[in-house]
């Protein structure tokens, strides 16, 4: 077994463990010490993976292949490019952090069982090469996570919980259905039954069969990203979730969606992404306005987050389609950046909640007095969110804008507007849940020490990645001009056989 | 069509039969009523009150036992009639049929389906019991 | 013919009867006979331990029998028998097959619960192997008239097991409600045999098929009629919208693990006969019936789901979740193909497997808190993750892997038809057929909410002293062979869920003769 085989396979393992760990009620600390150890292990072996990988070549590596089911040509094939390997890494280490904060959650054995089961599931997600494996794991991110928000949620957690699996469940729906399609069309050109990633992308698709299929795909990761319009679930959820569940949902799952496009929409369909950027570089701008401007006009903090959520998640999606080497690059660098300061800025408002009781701006106010400290990490997780430079969230977003400036000019002019809307309200948030005088006297604790060594290593990361980011770069660079080549120089679709212009001549 | 002829002919036969053993019944028999005689159920017992009351499921009971039998013959029958053709095949098969048959009689007859006095099979009373008492048999506990 | 052989006196020409062949349902019926002998030459009515054990072995011997035909039927050896009227091929073997996985499932977990409503009589597990027998004869009918005696052998046993509640005025309405309209739907299905014997000349399956192929009827109004009625009565028996109206009721008030044995067992019978006519003998009139079939598939997934929705009682969204696998099966018919076949039949083995286990969980579920086998809401489920956390879980799984969760049988079920659609190049139908699961997705969850969310203590009173009662009363004995189903159930669904390919070889086996 490989490293990624194990990746999948210890926190799976982990999963099907805990039930049955015989442990009382009383000592039930130690499940959560075997989720911890599970999780670090896990963090260990991704550092192995990052350490050991060849951070000059484009290609997969790491990689497994065996048969799985035979009788659909279905094979276990893993494998791990740049993209991957930050992508595991994120995870990784989220997962750890997620596993120690877990405080307020009263069902130990459960919360550890789902989250492992949701490690094992991301990982499956991010190193499958085979279209099958990947929907397969792709949808059982889906149960952990809904456990994990109607569970352990707040207020009207249930219903956000089914509002997001069935949103989710929908778009998957058509991935699966043009999963299928992709690979019998595969089947009938060259009669090997596969779903192979590598082995679909040379599929010869007609320009409509083309369309159609990169339509289903993006159906599913757009749901999954959010991307403008299909985001109406997001809120609810972030909301509603316990604060675990939301890192985990923000900063990893959200990504399964940007990483699917990158993955399989580029990669299997690059003529009819070049052909679709328009749209796709519309959504990504729509949604970047559109989640500050109501963001904006939030009044409750967790919402707030969730609105500016989808409009970074606007930035990466603009990045991909921009398809220049800076955009990809920016945006592949952006989905790390972005899962490490909304799970700090997701953190904190746990603490803002589990202090106060709501996360009601209105019914803020003042803190800054009352706990000076609390208020700087805020400070700086907001300013990393905002792309202060010297922080980690500036240099995705920079590249960002350099490479759809380049490539899509007028996009980015406007995209621009959205940076400007994003120190708006996140200051303005700020400032009114700091500074502004005191709408409740109760008294505001600081921050405790286990709360400070819980996003001490987001603090560090937003700080280090933001001033030296070049070890992610250097191996995110090659994968993300291999796939802007590989979109670029993708030829026209196959001709339709009778295209429009020929059926016009023979009526003529 | 012609196949069709020997089933016509039986139809034919067969409702002068039916029509005929009337009015031969009508014309010839002797017409002496009483009162039981007038009532329903003519089968030697004096109804003690009006038709539309509840009787006993026991009636049906025997009746489709009755039934059972009836097919049992209606194919005992034609292998009678054709027996020396049929050979050992035609054995086993009706001895088979035969035995379904008689292995459900022995059970209705164990379960008291043909036993009429007062005193019931144990099994039978139980379940009554239970019927009769609404309760939902999960309640009580066993 | 016959009837005028005898009047002319001609030989009568014996049929060969292949007692090979028959097997499965002589080993069914057998178990049948032998319990009823037992019972009526004892002397004592009640002796569940015996009773269940020659039900257990009759199931497994079908089951090895069938399990040795289909390895038979790889080579040569498919054949019709029993002068044709009898198919004895791969095909019948895998539903034989299927057939024994329901009656293990089921033996091992309704007896126990039955007796709370009936005591320990032998009629349950009679009843149960009579109307498995026709199931397989069904299965293996490839004459019209075969199918149609196996449906009703079928179907008249269930209508009895469904009404075994007698006393309770919902079970009273679905048995007769059942009873009823299954007769009606037999008539009709009575019906369309006559019109398409009246089109073609006969009964058997094989030689319709060869007529058809032959001929080319001028005016086939009657033959598409019959075909129409014959789907009718099919669609009946399946519950496939707009046929579908009886099934919430029946599967409200029958008893749990009635509803959970009869879901799968009359879909295993139905869907069997419902391919071997449609796929196989009306192969040639696919452009004919297709529409109607697929008309039928979409209206059930969709329906299903949505009346799932608004739905509080918890067998009545099952029922809805039937109907809508039901239209998911039915897919796999309108498909077709000779891979789609062997895909449904996966499919259907799956389901019946996945619906039997969810059913014991239901009735465990109702043991447990003190219910019988009647209605069950699902604000009775409320807490139980917290009272019963394995309970819940397990049934939690079985839920899921209905609505098709990966890693279990469901998902793979759904995969495999979505497979076979797309390979006739009905996208649109893949579409529509998954967003349904989108949809059920929903109602399933709704299930799983109601027993992971809520606080015992929320309840009224009344229902925690029930809890409280029935953990006193250790029910574990009783529910310890439904365990074992139920365990079994599961790891069937999750073992070939994770590992399918051995049971996707064997239902590749599963060729029709002809």
């Amino acid at each position: 077994m490989g490293y990624l085989d194990w990746l999948i396979a210890v926190p799976a393992v982990g999963a099907l463990v805990v039930p049955f760990i015989p442990v009382s009620e009383e000592r039930r600390s130690l499940i959560r010490g075997f989720g911890l150890a599970i999780s670090l292990v896990e963090l260990v072996l991704a550092a192995v993976v990052g350490v050991q990988f060849n951070s000059h070549a484009s290609g997969y590596q790491f990689v497994t292949d065996v048969h799985w089911i035979q009788s659909f040509g279905v094979s276990w094939f893993l494998g791990a490019d740049g993209i991957t390997l930050v992508l595991i890494l994120l995870t990784a280490l989220l997962f750890v952090i997620a596993m120690f904060a877990m405080k307020g959650v009263k069902d130990f054995r459960a919360y550890v069982g789902w989250m492992l089961l949701l490690e094992a599931a991301c990982m499956g997600s991010f190193t499958s090469l085979d279209l099958f494996a990947f929907f397969v794991f792709f949808e059982l991110t889906l149960i952990p996570s809904y456990f994990l928000i109607a569970d352990f949620g707040m207020g009207a957690s249930g219903k956000a919980a089914v509002k997001f699996f069935v949103y989710t469940f929908a778009g998957s729906a058509l991935l699966l259905v043009g999963i299928v399609s992709l690979v019998f069309i595969h089947d009938s050109e060259t009669h090997r039954l596969t779903f192979s990633l590598p082995a679909l992308m040379d599929t010869h698709l007609s320009g409509t069969t083309q369309l159609l299929l990169f339509l289903a795909f993006t159906a599913a990761f757009a749901v999954k990203t959010p991307i403008f319009p299909f985001h109406t679930w997001s809120p609810d959820a972030y909301r509603a979730a316990p604060i675990p569940a939301v890192v985990m949902l923000a900063g990893v799952m959200a990504k399964l969606g940007s990483y699917g496009i990158i993955r399989f929409d580029l990669e299997l369909f690059p003529s009819t992404a070049r052909s679709l950027a328009w749209l796709m570089l519309t959504l990504a701008v729509i949604g970047i306005l559109y989640g500050a401007v109501v963001a904006a006009g939030e009044r409750d903090l967790g919402r707030l987050v969730a609105y500016s959520s989808l409009s970074h998640m606007g930035f990466i999606v603009l990045g991909i389609f921009a398809f220049s080497t800076e955009g990809m690059s920016g945006s592949i660098l952006q989905m790390v950046n972005h899962g490490i300061y909304t799970a700090a800025l997701f953190l904190l408002l746990g603490m803002i909640y589990e202090r106060r009781g709501t996360l009601d701006m209105a019914k803020l106010g003042g803190l800054q007095k009352r706990a000076p400290i609390f208020a700087a990490v805020f400070m700086l997780v907001v300013m990393a969110s905002v792309g202060l430079p010297g922080l980690n969230g500036f240099i995705g977003e920079f590249l960002i804008l350099v490479g759809t400036f380049i490539t899509h000019r007028w996009w980015a002019v406007v995209a621009v507007a959205g940076v400007v809307a994003s120190a708006v309200y996140m200051l303005w948030a700020y400032q009114r849940v700091f500074h502004r005088s005191q709408a409740d006297a109760s008294p505001f604790g600081e921050i405790k020490l286990k709360e400070a060594l819980l996003v001490a290593p987001l603090l560090a990361l937003i700080v280090l990645l933001g001033l030296y980011p070049a070890p992610l770069l250097a191996r995110i660079d090659p994968t993300a001009s291999a796939v802007v080549q590989h979109v670029l120089a993708a030829k026209g679709p196959v001709s339709d056989g009778a295209s429009l212009p020929a059926v016009v001549k023979g009526v003529k | 069509m012609a196949q069709y002829l020997p089933i016509v002919i039986m139809l034919v036969l067969g409702g002068v039969f039916a029509a005929g053993s009337f009015i031969g019944s009508g014309l010839l028999a002797p017409k002496r009523p009483h009162r039981a005689k007038l009532a329903p159920y003519e089968c030697g017992i004096v109804p003690r009150s009006e038709p539309p009351e509840r009787f006993p499921v026991r009636f049906f009971l025997v009746a489709m036992i009755f039934i059972i039998f009836d097919i049992e013959i209606i194919f005992l029958y034609p292998f009678a009639a054709a027996a020396g053709e049929l050979g050992t095949f035609g054995v086993i098969e009706v001895a088979g049929f035969a035995l379904v048959v008689f292995i459900a009689f022995a059970y209705l007859v164990a379960n008291g389906a043909l036993s009429w006095g007062p005193s019931r099979k144990q099994s039978y009373r139980v379940v009554e019991e239970r019927l009769a008492s609404k309760v939902p048999t999960g309640v009580r506990g066993e | 013919m016959i009837f005028a052989n005898v009047l002319s006196q001609l030989p009568i020409a014996l049929p060969a009867i292949s007692y090979k062949a028959v097997a499965p349902e002589l080993v069914l019926f057998g178990g049948a006979l032998l319990i009823l002998l037992v019972s009526a030459t004892v002397g004592k009515r009640e002796l569940p331990g015996l009773y269940r054990a020659i039900a257990l072995v009759a199931a497994l011997a079908e089951g090895g029998f069938s399990g040795y035909q289909l390895y038979l039927a790889q080579g040569a050896k498919a054949s019709l028998a029993v002068a044709g009227a009898i198919a004895y091929d791969g095909f019948s073997a895998f539903a034989g097959i299927v057939v024994a996985a329901i009656l293990l499932l089921a033996i091992l977990i309704g007896p126990g619960f039955i007796k709370r409503i009936a005591g320990d009589g032998p009629e349950f597990l009679v009843l149960m192997l009579i109307s498995a027998m026709g199931a397989t004869v069904m299965a293996q009918g490839e004459d019209l008239i075969v199918i149609f005696i196996g449906l009703e052998i079928l179907s008249i046993a269930l209508y009895v097991m469904v009404g075994y509640r007698i006393g309770d005025g919902l079970a009273r309405e679905a048995a007769f409600k059942y009873f009823i309209l299954g007769g009606f739907s037999s008539a009709i299905f009575l019906y369309g045999i006559a019109l398409v014997y009246g089109a073609t000349g006969t009964t058997n399956l094989a030689k319709i098929g060869a007529f058809l192929a032959l001929n080319v009827l001028t005016h086939d109004g009657v033959l598409l009629f019959g075909l129409a009625l014959l789907l009718l009565g099919f669609g009946f028996k399946v519950s496939a919208v707009p046929f579908h109206l009886w099934s919430p009721d029946v599967y409200q008030g029958a008893p749990t693990s009635v509803t959970g044995y009869m879901a799968a067992m009359a879909k295993v019978g139905a869907f069997a006969a419902l391919i071997r006519v449609f796929d196989i003998a009306f192969a040639g009139q696919i452009v004919q019936w297709r529409p109607i079939v697929v008309g039928l598939a979409i209206l059930s997934m969709v329906f299903g789901a949505l009346f799932a929705l608004r739905q509080r009682e918890l067998k009545k969204i099952l029922a809805y979740s039937s109907i809508n696998h039901a239209g998911f099966i039915l897919l796999g018919v309108y498909a077709g193909t000779a891979a789609a076949i062997s895909n449904t039949l996966f499919y259907l083995i799956a389901y019946a497997v996945i619906v039997v286990g969810t059913f014991g969980l239901v009735s465990i579920v109702q043991d447990s808190i003190g219910v019988s086998e009647g209605s069950c809401s699902l604000d009775q489920l409320r807490g139980l993750a917290r009272s019963r956390p394995a309970l819940a879980t397990v049934t939690a799984i079985m839920v899921l892997a209905q609505a098709g969760a990966p890693f279990t049988t469901g998902f793979l079920a759904k995969f495999s038809i979505i497979v076979s659609v797309v390979e006739i190049r009905e996208y649109w139908v893949a579409v529509v057929a998954m967003l349904s699961a989108a949809i059920a997705v929903a109602f399933y969850l709704r299930i799983v909410l109601a027993m992971f969310r809520g606080e015992p203590e929320e309840v009224e009173g009344e229902r925690v002293l029930a809890i409280q009662g029935a953990a006193t009363e250790a029910p574990a004995r009783r529910q310890a062979l439904a365990w074992i189903g139920v365990s079994l159930s599961l790891v069937f669904t999750v073992g070939f869920g994770i590992f399918p390919q051995p049971l996707l070889d064997l239902a590749a086996r599963a060729h029709i003769v002809g």
